[in-house]
């Protein structure tokens, strides 16, 4: 809690966007549950049947503004999830959670009430109401308007729907992983596979009279092997995740998510200490993105740009990276991790350019900081469970591709650090310093890319981080991520490769 | 709800649906929430909930499900579930439930007091060490104050006649600030957590030591890279001890997965170090009478001088290593198996005061804040972002911020000189002010 900054987990790159569109998969309309109006069908015999009646909706909205406000909102949710572990080659466990709950939300001016309950029932949906209204007492309320039925455009499409997969099934691609791993070499002493899914419906009903209900189905696989030398040890991780049907599965086999895994913590046992020091950076493309997710991302989301606190406060409009640099955050990529039909605030997912060619152009808005800013709403407001409020998130983040070729950006860089995979990082965003550690990373030589070095750090400040990148290449690439910002959401988040110009890295050896 | 006759009977029922063993954890509790920025509300956030997990054997294969609706189908349906998966999973004679009837006495973890005292007095609270944080001149900004609650009652039951409860209060509130010089912005937090309501630090402290992170870091200097003397704040403690505590983790341990994985009895740290893990302080923040299986907790001496004398357990790593649970199950929350986790974690006090250690220092990094994961448990390599003081001749010169710091974790270990006598074991997980002889420190 001391240093109150955002941070992503540990994810490696993956080539995302290439496998998402393979095979041109058709946009369905919203599965499920338009017909149905908020009734739950759950998976297996795990499921809990949840009817409401929108009546009730109505109600609970309708005496949340009764003691002022100009905003209400009630937020239903239900989640089946599966999780399950291998390790040591054995399934050590299998994890189910069953999770339902109602968030009442209120907005008078710049507050925020808010409440939920476990209890989907019309008496706990009243009292969280009572109590979510407690900052509204005695402003003017405005009167909720009826709630209409409505409708958003999908960027979701399931083939094999999770509910319908056997577990032996689950099982099989964990052993295939497994098998995979310990076969590549037998220096991996050990694997370690995760399997987690998820189906989660979503209602949100407010006071401008919208009503939407979904269901979206969430994959995410994880492999890490050990690798062991003669005296040192590494732990490699890579993961694949996506909104989708178990097809995933057809689309990237789980032996090339843990042959990826395996090479990187044979490739690290032979890692040098790494040069500390300011030097040029090449970052490859993928997963490395989530430099400029924390760096760049987290500064520009609407709350602290209303709060007047962050380091893009009063900077729209003007040029504050280099001409190379576009930035996008797109929330409708068909698929993606961070990809959903509308966000948990019922607003459409689109494509947002954040910054283009090195001007700024737009901030990542929820309800809240969309009317503060007096700024349009940009599919932003995320929110972990019904247990938060939501606020602005980032959803599948990247910078554009450029025109350069990654061998050229490589070629022309005589010496420095090239960071083929990053781990994770954070940011504060009030001063925009932020960090990362390098989960695989190679000194550059004469243009060449050398010795691996060891977890190294590279900080630095965002503002100069995006003045200094000089050269964008053509391979954009993507990976998987959680980022964290006080709750959970997942993202992704993208490059082509980059050369970064000065950065400071932290590593166990002075440079020669 | 009686919810301890309901974890007893949840148990009998895992047994009928098919368990041979099984474990009830139940978990209720409320929260509450308040932010407050420019001495107006911000947010304020509350609820009740409840949930309960369920863990079952079946012919030695367990499985875990957790739900938060207690309808009897609900339960049902949850417990089935898990019963129904653990066919899948692999035998193991390990699975077991710990049988350990007795409960650590452990006072003052829970404030009855917290929840009789009306929100207004907590959003006052709230707007005051805000107020207090923005009299300096220096700080042009604020970035919210908050204050927070929270209470929670455990009740365990397993299918060997354990049944414990216990309950548990915690309360805190801070403020984060920004100071602006020219277009320089510099932020600065503090808060203060307590079981007890009447033991949280007045406002005054808390916003004078924010304020003063903020505007002491205002105009910070680069220096040349070098290696170089680094004297670790109690505030970034944890860069150091997280590394530890994953490492000394019994599975992990077993698995390879830590570079103190054969250093068992072996020095692996300056003979000024011991590091101990606490369950049983009155009024720690990490104090149970019993763990996350309900095995009871006890104070464990981890690093004893240098030497290192003890990993952690959970009751199914115990038997696998052949040792005795070290009251280490950790949980995070109802809807999670049993890991392996320490409860307050520290680094025993020195004797050196602060002032003694800036000052016996020819030149150095008095180290304030560090980016990054500390330790990797793995390899025990360290590489992180560094801000704090630059120290010459044995007096603070300029702030710096923008730093790197890189070791190995025994290099860094080995190397401590100098252990301070400020230790503040009202945090759970803690250092003094200790000094590392040389450190690589990437700058210019």
């Amino acid at each position: 809690m001391k240093f109150r900054g955002y941070f992503v987990e540990d994810i490696p790159r993956r080539k995302f966007l290439k496998m998402s569109l393979k095979g041109g998969i058709a946009l369905a309309a919203t599965p499920a549950l338009m017909t149905e109006l908020l009734s739950y069908k759950g998976s297996e015999k795990a499921g809990a049947k949840l009817t409401l009646d929108p009546q009730i909706l109505k109600k609970t909205i309708k005496h949340a503004l009764e003691k002022g406000g100009e905003f209400a909102e009630v937020y239903v949710e239900n989640r089946i999830s599966r999780s399950i572990l291998m390790e040591e080659s054995k399934f050590k466990s299998g994890v189910f959670a069953l999770s339902q709950g109602a968030g009442v939300r209120v907005i008078s001016g710049d507050k925020t009430g808010y409440a939920y309950t476990d209890d989907i029932t019309e008496e706990k949906l009243m009292n969280a109401a009572e109590d979510a209204s407690f900052i509204a007492r005695g402003t003017k309320a405005t009167g909720p308007v009826d709630l209409k039925k409505a409708k958003r455009k999908s960027f979701i499409t399931v083939k094999l729907p999770l509910e319908g997969v056997a577990d032996e099934k689950r099982l099989e691609v964990m052993k295939r992983a497994n098998q995979a791993a310990l076969d590549y070499d037998p220096k991996i002493k050990m694997a370690s596979i995760s399997y987690y899914d998820e189906t989660r419906g979503r209602t949100v009903a407010n006071s401008e009279g919208l009503l939407l209900s979904d269901e979206l189905p969430l994959l995410f696989f994880i492999v890490q092997t050990l690798g062991v030398g003669k005296d040192t040890r590494h732990m490699g991780r890579e993961r694949l995740s996506r909104h989708s049907g178990f097809e995933m599965f057809d689309e990237v086999s789980p032996e090339e998510v843990a042959q990826t895994c395996a090479r990187e913590s044979i490739a690290m046992l032979e890692a040098k200490d790494a040069p500390a020091g300011i030097m040029d950076v090449v970052m490859q493309n993928g997963w490395g993105g989530v430099l400029i997710h924390e760096a760049v991302g987290h500064p520009l989301e609407g709350d602290g740009i209303a709060r007047k606190t962050g380091v893009f406060t009063s900077k729209m409009g003007k040029k504050v990276a280099s001409d190379v640099f576009t930035m996008v955050d797109d929330g409708t990529l068909p698929n993606f991790r961070g990809t959903t039909n509308f966000d948990d605030e019922g607003t459409q997912m689109k494509r947002n350019v954040l910054i283009k060619d090195g001007v700024l152009m737009k901030y990542m808005t929820d309800i809240l900081s969309a009317k503060q800013l007096k700024m349009e709403r940009t599919g932003n407001g995320r929110r972990e469970s019904f247990r938060y409020i939501p606020i602005p998130r980032m959803t599948n983040t990247f910078i554009e591709k450029g025109k350069d070729k990654p061998e050229d950006i490589l070629a022309s860089t005589k010496k420095g650090l090239y960071v083929q995979s990053l781990s994770g990082g954070s940011v504060n965003p009030i001063t925009g310093m932020f960090n990362f550690t390098c989960r695989e990373a190679y000194l550059i030589e004469d243009g060449k890319k050398t010795t691996p070095v060891k977890g190294a750090t590279l900080i630095g400040s965002c503002l100069d981080v995006i003045v200094n990148v000089d050269a964008v290449g053509d391979n954009l690439a993507f990976g998987p991520g959680i980022c964290g910002k006080g709750q959970a959401a997942e993202v992704s988040a993208g490059q082509p490769t980059v050369r970064i110009r000065g950065i400071n890295v932290g590593g166990s050896r002075a440079r020669r | 709800m009686d919810y301890k006759g309901l974890s007893e009977q949840l148990v009998k029922k895992c047994l009928k649906l098919g368990a041979d063993e099984a474990e009830v954890y139940i978990e209720s509790g409320r929260n509450l929430n308040i932010r407050v920025r420019n001495g107006e509300v911000e947010t304020v956030q509350e609820a009740g909930s409840h949930g309960v997990g369920f863990r079952v054997f079946v012919q030695k294969r367990m499985a875990f499900s957790s739900c938060n609706d207690f309808s009897d189908k609900a339960l049902e349906n949850s417990i089935e579930s898990a019963v129904r998966f653990a066919k899948n999973t692999t035998p193991d004679e390990n699975n077991v439930l710990p049988d350990d009837k007795g409960i650590t006495k452990v006072g003052m973890l829970y404030d009855p007091q917290i929840s009789q005292i009306p929100k207004e007095k907590k959003i006052e609270m709230a707007k005051k060490v805000e107020k207090l944080a923005m009299k300096d001149t220096r700080i042009t900004k604020s970035s919210g104050a908050s204050y927070s609650e929270g209470e929670k009652e455990i009740f365990l039951a397993n299918s060997n006649g354990l049944s414990k409860s216990s309950k548990i209060s915690v309360c805190s509130y801070g403020v984060y600030v920004v100071a602006e010089k020219g277009e320089q912005k510099s932020s600065g937090g503090e808060y203060c957590s307590r079981r007890f309501f009447a033991d949280l630090k007045p406002p005054e402290e808390i916003a004078e030591k924010a304020a003063k992170e903020a505007y002491e870091m205002l105009d910070p200097q680069m220096v040349e890279t070098q290696k170089a003397t680094v004297i670790f704040d109690p505030d970034v403690a944890r860069a150091i001890l997280g590394g530890i505590l994953a490492a000394i983790n019994g599975e992990r341990v077993l698995q390879g997965r830590s570079f103190l994985a054969k250093k068992m009895n072996q020095k692996i740290a300056s003979e000024l170090i011991t590091i101990i893990d606490d369950g049983t302080r009155p009024k720690g923040l990490g104090s149970k009478p019993f763990d996350g299986e309900g095995v009871p907790t006890q104070k464990r001496i981890i690093v004893d001088r240098g030497i290192l004398k003890g990993f952690m357990y959970n009751t199914i790593v115990a038997k696998r290593a052949g040792v005795k649970s070290t009251g280490n199950a950790s949980r995070r929350g109802f809807t999670s198996l049993p890991g392996i986790g320490a409860h307050n974690f520290y680094m025993g006090a020195g004797k050196s005061s602060c002032d003694e250690i800036i000052k016996k220092t020819e030149k150095g990094l008095l180290l304030k804040g560090v980016t990054g994961y500390g330790i990797a448990s793995v390899s025990g390599n360290f590489s992180g972002g560094a801000s704090g003081f630059w120290v010459e001749n044995g007096k603070i010169a300029f702030p710096v911020r923008g730093l790197t710091i890189a070791g190995s974790a025994f290099e860094m270990l080995n190397n401590i000189d100098m252990v301070g006598d400020d230790l503040d074991l009202t945090r759970s997980f803690t250092a003094p002010t200790f000094r590392i002889k040389s450190m690589q420190i990437g700058g210019k």
